[in-house]
């Protein structure tokens, strides 16, 4: 993903902060909606181990976005 | 089963036929309030219309009715007070759209933001009035909301950069790590359509919980203070949607390096 915040305006700042609060329910948030499809794949599909493939890719997901946060904390 | 409000009792009463032809043409159940139902979908026949539905329908008349008047009376030489109001708002996101979309002409997507960025003020602030309660304060509106600028900013990057080009946007840098990232970055998208819609339910909801909470242990005094907090928990909301949808335009319409 591209970079979100090009400058350093203290409007940029509120949106560097906003981006670490997002951090906070982004990561539950990615692990529910990972979990959430393969529950739904596994009832489509009539399977009982989709969700866990889910879950770990929600987990993954959430942890790709804090890395991606905590990189671009460092470059600036 | 939470108390109709006098705005949707109106509403019931005239448009409640209607409402409930709709519903279960689109295929929700009617159930009597009170009883079990098997399904995911259903309505109340006695009143169709609920209270956050009822909210949002006078949150736009009263907004159609403030652009009317203003529209009406705009001027150059003497702008009015509501024109004052409108063009603050509109200078505010514009700026803040060419702070975060530079040189992708941002100015396009003011009218969007600004409109939604008003409605969620107005559907936030209108709990405070006695008889009314934030439409923003139930799941499905800012979902819905959410929904709205989750397809927007996809749009916008897709019509910028064509579809194969936007997707690049999901396969991650390397191509061989593709397989793996595009599930991530599918995720990682439906979470902020997620995190958008909790974030905005779970203050106004709160705040109006915490309002109502007071107001019923200590009535005189105390309850103005929660009302200030909610009132700025309401305008905070409402900056930080606005500021997300912008932030996630500008990801989908920047080119990926």
């Amino acid at each position: 993903m591209p970079s979100e915040q090009p400058d350093k305006s203290p409007k940029n700042k509120w949106v560097e902060i906003e981006s670490y609060i997002q951090l906070g329910v982004l990561l539950p948030a990615a692990t529910f909606v990972g979990w959430l499809i393969g529950h739904l794949l596994d009832l489509h599909f009539r399977t009982h181990w989709i969700y866990l493939v889910g879950l770990g890719f929600g987990i993954a997901a959430g942890f790709v976005q804090l890395f991606r946060v905590a990189l671009k904390t460092g470059d600036d | 089963m939470t108390e109709e409000l006098f705005f949707t009792h109106f509403l019931n009463r005239y448009f409640g036929g209607i409402a409930a032809r709709i519903l279960s043409a689109v295929g929700a159940h009617p159930v009597v309030a009170g009883e079990k139902s098997p399904y995911f979908f259903t309505y109340n026949p006695a009143a169709p219309i609920t209270n956050f539905f009822a909210m949002e329908v006078l949150v736009v008349c009263i907004l159609l009715a403030l652009f009317i008047w203003t529209r009406s009376r705009i001027s150059v030489d003497r702008p009015g007070a509501m024109q004052h109001v409108f063009e603050v708002a509109e200078e505010f996101v514009n700026h803040q759209s060419e702070e975060i979309i530079p040189a992708h002409g941002s100015e396009k997507f003011t009218p969007f933001l600004v409109a939604l960025g008003i409605f969620i003020l107005i559907s936030n602030l209108i709990g405070l009035v006695p008889g009314f309660v934030s439409p923003t304060a139930t799941p499905a509106v800012p979902l819905g909301l959410a929904i709205v600028a989750w397809l927007y900013y996809h749009w916008h990057g897709i019509r910028k950069q064509g579809v194969l080009k936007y997707a690049k946007h999901f396969t991650g840098p390397m191509p061989l790590l593709a397989p793996l990232m595009i599930p991530i970055e599918i995720i990682s998208h439906i979470a902020r359509m997620m995190s958008l819609t909790i974030r905005l339910y779970a203050n106004i909801f709160a705040g109006d919980l915490v309002t109502l909470v007071f107001f019923s242990l200590i009535p005189i005094g105390i309850p103005v203070i929660f009302l200030g907090l909610h009132l700025f928990v309401a305008l905070l909301q409402a900056y930080i949607f606005v500021l997300l949808a912008t932030v996630y335009l500008a990801g989908a319409v920047a080119e990926e390096h």
